[in-house]
């Protein structure tokens, strides 16, 4: 007769008799493999949103700069003072094997239509942006370079500013809106790129012609310019081209030329430490489950002393012994993670509507490796102690 | 076939405190033997029981099974040794109230390190019909009567062909009539197979029923 069959019989036999006590303990290690599962997915979702928001962005792009951004993340002073002018605008314009240069100038403001309020961040750019960024409109039309030559007041604005001031996107178009005390005409309403979740409000953008910004930019200054290759196989002379243009009038440490990637790792690495620290913290629930299977593997043992003596003296092993208490221990445990894995998945699949998390492979072996390992690690003190029983002490046991 | 050679078994108690069980025992068992222990509670019979049934090693002296000195063995070793020599019966039948008749019956088979030359199942189901309680192969223990279960035990003694059947107050726990029967079973057992039979009691009733008495007190043969 087969040996697992008649163990697992036995250990079966023992779940049912005690279901309560079952359910109870595997709750643990569910609870335990649901919150780790899930963090890991939402971190995952995360990961996935924020490239997929770059993305969207636009690829070979370059951004300069000034300061050092990405090295040591701090602002510091004296190397973040430079500003860029019209000058270095023109600078750039000459470097070849480019498509377009693009100079942004932003600044906080508050938008208002009769007496409506909303804060928003405007841009003040060139109509390259729109190509640069991937940015279509939904309704109406983008501005022009002729709109920039002859600094006419209008704005393309962002789907969801839009609706907040005008109630839907489709009536904006046309209407006058007051940025800082002037007035413009919004032209467009542009498509929805996301955003929120922590990260710029791209929907709320209000992007008007540069050279009509000087109007809130009346030093004319820029606060960073988008470049964007011919192609990406351009891009690394193109970076080295643009970092010489640059170099005869700052200091090598004044500014930087950033590829996207690059602030994609930056920002991925954050997350990623973030969800690592959570998921750490997750992991501790599992401790605790795993304890509640050490104590109640304990009390199985000190039930069925009599049991393990007639085992022991029909033949079975130290060894036989151990191993039908840790195979109770890893299905007990198995047992709440196949069920917190199932719940977790539950659970994402109805998040999958507002957000991107998802499970991958490795977290559902992890969490099945991991919750086996638990029974193994808090199973093997109960299963030596029934191991170590002697067999006549046991036997005679009532 | 077991030969225990000026065995003693002290049991420490308390820190200082020893307690002599077994107090230098000669005894020989020989094969096709039909024998009883006897002696009263206290007299170190279980624990002589333990070391023939090898389930415990002696404090000094030898133990020979098989011609082979077992004192040395560790436990594995014995534990191997005990599923193949030794079939165990016992006064509270100890079968697995969770396993059914034929699952108790096996339950031996699934420790055995040995090859088997029979088909344990078929034997198994034999040994039912032999014993008068067939179609009870699916019961649970617990839901047949005393005797049925005194039955099953024997079964699984010897599902493995040991050399010895030890039965520890084997009719302890069932009512004179089932008694004679159980007693009656074993008999023919040895009669017919030639297994050596050793039963412990305390009972004479029962000890003159055998062929030979081995008589313990205070811990000596006497």
């Amino acid at each position: 007769m087969n040996y697992f069959f008649l163990i697992l019989k036995s250990a079966f036999f023992d779940f049912n008799r005690n279901k309560g006590r079952t359910i109870l303990t595997s709750l643990g290690i569910l609870i335990g493999v649901l919150s780790v599962v899930l963090l890991t997915a939402f971190g995952l979702g995360l990961k996935k949103y924020i490239s997929d928001q770059f993305e969207s962005l636009g690829t070979n792009n370059l951004r300069i700069v000034p300061g050092k951004p990405l090295q040591g993340g701090s602002f510091s002073g004296s190397v973040a003072a430079i500003r860029f002018d019209e000058r270095d605008f023109q600078n750039l314009k000459r470097v070849k094997n480019l498509q377009f240069v693009i100079p942004i100038f932003t600044s906080s403001v508050e938008v208002i239509v009769s007496k409506h309020k909303e804060s928003s961040t405007l841009y003040s750019t060139t109509n390259d942006i729109f190509a640069g960024l991937n940015l279509k409109t939904t309704y109406g039309e983008l501005f022009t370079k002729n709109d920039d030559e002859k600094r006419s007041k209008v704005a393309v604005i962002g789907p969801k500013i839009a609706e907040k001031l005008f109630g839907t996107a489709q009536s904006a178009v046309g209407q006058p809106i007051k940025v800082s005390g002037s007035s413009f005409k919004v032209v467009g309403v542009l498509e929805s790129k996301g955003g929120g979740f922590g990260g710029p409000d791209l929907d709320s953008y209000v992007y008007i012609p540069s050279k009509t910004g000087y109007l809130f930019n009346t030093d004319k200054k820029f606060v960073a310019f988008i470049v964007k290759a011919k192609d990406s196989a351009n891009l690394e002379v193109a970076k080295t081209d643009l970092k010489s243009a640059l170099l005869k009038r700052y200091k090598d440490d004044q500014f930087s030329i950033i590829e996207q990637t690059e602030i994609l790792n930056a920002v991925s690495s954050i997350f990623s430490i973030l969800n690592t620290v959570l998921v750490a913290i997750a992991a501790i629930s599992l401790v605790v489950g795993g304890i509640g299977i050490m104590n109640i593997m304990y009390v199985t043992v000190s039930e069925r002393i009599k049991e393990i003596g007639i085992r022991r003296a029909l033949g079975a092993r130290k060894m036989d012994i151990l191993s039908q208490f840790l195979i109770e221990s890893v299905i007990l445990s198995l047992f709440g993670g196949v069920l917190g894995l199932g719940l977790a998945a539950v659970i994402v699949f109805f998040i999958r509507a507002f957000f991107p998390a998802y499970i991958d492979l490795q977290s559902v072996v992890l969490a099945l490796g991991v919750s086996s390992g638990i029974g193994i690690v808090f199973g093997v003190l109960p299963a030596k102690k029934a191991a170590d029983l002697s067999p006549i002490e046991a036997i005679r046991y009532e | 076939m077991i030969k225990l050679e000026e065995v003693t078994k002290d049991y420490v108690l308390d820190q200082d405190v020893v307690f002599a069980a077994l107090k230098g025992v000669n005894v020989e068992i020989k094969d096709g033997e039909f024998t009883s222990i006897i002696g009263p509670s206290g007299s170190g019979k279980s624990t002589l029981m333990h070391i023939i049934g090898l389930l415990d090693q002696p404090t000094t002296g030898k133990v020979i099974v098989r011609e082979k000195d077992i004192s040395k063995l560790n436990d594995d070793e014995l534990s191997t040794l005990r599923s193949e020599v030794v079939g165990f019966v016992f006064q509270q039948f100890n079968l697995i109230n969770k396993l059914t008749v034929i699952e108790n019956i096996l339950l031996p088979t699934i420790y055995a390190r040995k090859k088997f030359d029979y088909d344990p199942k078929e034997k198994a189901l034999y040994l039912l019909e032999r014993f008068g309680i067939k179609g009870k192969e699916y019961s649970y223990p617990n839901k047949i009567s005393g005797g049925q279960q005194q039955r099953v035990a024997i079964a699984r003694a010897l599902i493995m062909n040991p050399d010895l059947i030890l039965a520890d107050e084997p009719t302890g726990n069932l009512d004179t009539k089932t008694g004679d029967e159980i007693m009656k079973l074993l008999k023919e057992l040895n009669d017919e197979q030639k297994i050596t039979v050793v039963i412990v009691t305390h009972e004479p009733d029962i000890a003159a029923k055998t062929n030979r008495s081995i008589r313990i007190v205070d811990g000596k043969v006497v």
